[in-house]
């Protein structure tokens, strides 16, 4: 029998047309999102970058070229500025994620009522952080606070101490507060982490002698690894980028005690006006915190190679 | 090596009783299968012995010590789980010698003594790897591995093939019966599967609703079961029960009427039962041949599987019956078929399930 030859829908469409069509189709469907980054993201950091060469404040705007960039690489008062805001990160960052371990560890633990324990970590998160920080101020209060009140009654002082009115007392205050904000989603993320280890390991580990703090350190830290380490970057995105703590404790005093690079942006590009020399240091911060991101996915492949399956 | 007792053991879950009153004596150097459907309690009876679960009451016994209070470590028993239970973020190497760093062995001996189970279970050049890069059996030879560096009195597993595909279980199957050959281990296996207890156990222990319903040797149960689940649990395919009802009983046997209207003299003791009483007799489809006097069923499903034809039908008054029969037997769906069984290999079992002793069965051991 011959072969008959018989014409499918495709065969009798215009090719041609139709391809133009789904192309037309693509980007109307892309449009919107593209339009949307591009008005919140795109063009925001383009006018940031543009502004940074710019002598730019309320009365007009001049191009000076890299001299904003030039007076921060020389500022002393800018240098001392990086380190604090590091600092603060590692220090805020390293509690959040010991704590969120341990509570993690603890909520995670077979206990009565550990579903309600589950919900009492919560509220630092839920509540606005403006609301959490009013708290805050009141228990860092001298003379209404509770801290200060306990102390005096302690003895510890002899009289009302405002934790936020001196250098060193307020850049630890601000970062208590910081961390009772993170904790609570390091936490959850760390137990849901630690709630996808396989009982059977534990179980194993147990028939074959190993203590709780052996199979914690052998088993459960190992297996959440790349967790911790996903956990420990956006926590340390958010640290680094944590301003309305800082603003609404001390608005980054007292003398600049409390002054992080995001802080220090704000004062300079909305408090005084400086808009270039603010757009500059917003490039600096994305630039520092691309080679912090790029640092970390380096040492989340090596801890996936490490811990990792395969 | 070891003995293991387990004397009235019970187990609760609130007001759930799962195990009654369970009291079993495996020997030194035993392969001892628990066998039962979903639910009957057999995991949670390895994991009594293992230390996972507590019992309610009674005694575990290891080696003439009793054990119940010990910690699973103390114990002196080692388990391969269902899921491997393998360490996803350690080598091979490492998953074995886990057992020996958590004792703090030194180096030297930890070494020969992983390298001594990796060569036993062909692991050598595996060592290396990690789970994750190894095939379902191989996995399932480190996990045995982990339990062999242990060196423990007693082996215990749990349903340790049931992840693995057909082909590949029927490989393992081999493997582990060798391995208990060549360490002379006393071991406990659970599994659902009657096929893996049949082709592995030195003894079977059936177990039904927490309660062991016999425990004996593969063939025991086979030709002598106890009552009727472990006639029906024991065999494949599934033994036959067809209602009869008994016409009398004398020193041949009982003589009964199936529900076909076939009568047939059983060679078992009568027992209690009576004429009038109703009863089941049990036929094993292997045990029927097609005959032009007999019983009658009307064939519903063929399954050719080659050597064999496994025939599905049912007889007039609409009981299912199944028979294996020669593969290439002249037989059709939707045909009436006439089949005979001899009456030595007919079992019967009362109301109440109790088999009534079949005076002519293999009296066999192993």
């Amino acid at each position: 029998m011959a072969d008959t030859v018989v014409a499918t829908p495709q065969d009798t469409a215009k090719p041609r047309r139709k391809a133009v069509s789904e192309k037309v189709f693509g980007w109307l469907l892309v449009g919107p999102a593209m339009l949307f980054i591009a008005v919140i993201v795109a063009w925001p950091l383009a006018e940031t970058i543009r502004l940074s060469f710019m002598e730019a404040g309320l009365g007009g705007e001049e191009y000076v070229g890299l001299a904003n960039y030039q007076d921060l690489v020389e500022s002393r008062k800018f240098h001392q500025t990086i380190v604090r805001t590091f600092y603060w990160m590692f220090l805020s960052v390293a509690l959040k994620l010991i704590l969120g371990l341990i509570g993690a560890a603890l909520l995670n633990a077979a206990v009565p009522g550990r579903a309600l324990f589950r919900v009492l970590v919560m509220p630092p998160w839920i509540i606005p952080m403006a609301i959490g920080m009013i708290g805050w101020l009141w228990l860092y209060n001298g003379y209404f606070g509770v801290l200060s009140g306990t102390m005096m009654k302690l003895g510890i002082t002899d009289g009302p101490f405002e934790f936020l009115a001196y250098k060193q007392s307020a850049f630890y205050s601000a970062v208590v507060a910081d961390v009772w904000v993170g904790t609570p989603m390091v936490t959850l993320f760390f137990l849901a982490a630690m709630q996808g280890v396989s009982r059977d390991l534990y179980e194993a580990a147990w028939v074959d002698g190993a203590s709780r703090w052996y199979r914690f350190r052998r088993i459960t830290i190992p297996q959440i690894m790349p967790v911790i380490v996903s956990m420990s970057l956006l926590s340390a995105i958010f640290t680094f980028n944590s301003f309305e703590i800082i603003w609404i404790l001390t608005e980054g005093g007292p003398r600049g005690a409390t002054t992080t690079l995001i802080v220090d942006t704000y004062k300079t590009a909305i408090s005084n006006f400086k808009f270039g020399e603010g757009s500059a240091r917003a490039v600096i911060i994305v630039i520092l915190l691309g080679i912090f991101s790029i640092l970390y996915l380096q040492v989340l492949k090596l801890v996936n190679r490490k811990y990792g399956t395969k | 090596m070891a003995t293991l007792n387990l004397n009235a053991i019970t187990k609760s879950f609130g007001a759930a009783q799962v195990l009654h009153d369970i009291s079993l004596a495996i020997e030194d150097k035993e392969f001892v299968v628990f066998v039962g459907p979903s639910g009957c309690g057999k995991s949670t009876l390895l994991r009594i012995i293992a230390g996972l679960e507590e019992a309610t009451s009674g005694a575990i016994v290891i080696d003439g010590q009793d054990v119940s209070d010990e910690h699973p470590v103390d114990r002196g028993i080692s388990m391969v789980f269902q899921s491997y239970a393998l360490y996803p973020h350690l080598s091979v190497y490492e998953n074995i010698a886990f057992p020996l760093r958590v004792q703090k062995l030194g180096k030297a001996d930890l070494d020969r003594r992983v390298q001594r189970a990796a060569e036993i279970l062909q692991l050598t050049d595996k060592l290396h790897l990690k789970p994750g890069q190894l095939s379902g059996g191989q996995r399932q030879r480190v996990a045995i591995g982990r339990s062999i560096v242990r060196e423990p009195k007693v082996f215990l597993f749990d349903e340790p093939l049931s992840n693995l595909d057909a082909a590949l279980r029927g490989d393992m199957r081999v493997e582990l019966s060798q391995l208990h050959g060549s360490l002379d281990a006393t071991m406990v296996y659970v599994t659902h599967d009657q096929v893996e207890a049949m082709t592995m156990a030195d003894r079977i222990v059936v177990l039904n609703g927490g309660r062991v319903e016999q425990f004996g040797t593969p063939m025991e149960l086979y030709h002598h079961p106890a009552n009727k689940f472990v006639a029906a649990f024991i065999g494949q395919p599934n033994m036959n029960f067809v209602p009869a009802t008994v016409l009398g009983a004398d020193q041949a046997g009982l003589t009964v009427e199936l529900s076909g209207g076939h009568r047939m003299t059983l060679p078992v003791e009568p027992g209690s039962a009576r004429a009038g009483d109703k009863v089941e007799v049990g036929i094993r489809p292997e045990h029927v041949t097609v005959a032009p006097e007999g019983m009658e069923i009307s064939v519903r499903v063929l399954e050719r599987l080659g050597g064999v034809s496994i025939t599905y039908g049912e007889t007039a008054d609409g009981t299912r019956f199944c028979a294996s029969l020669p593969g290439d037997a002249p037989i059709r769906e939707g045909e009436p078929l006439t089949l005979s069984v001899a009456p030595r290999d007919c079992h019967v079992f009362q109301a109440n399930g109790d088999v009534l002793r079949r005076q002519s069965a293999p009296e066999m051991t192993a």
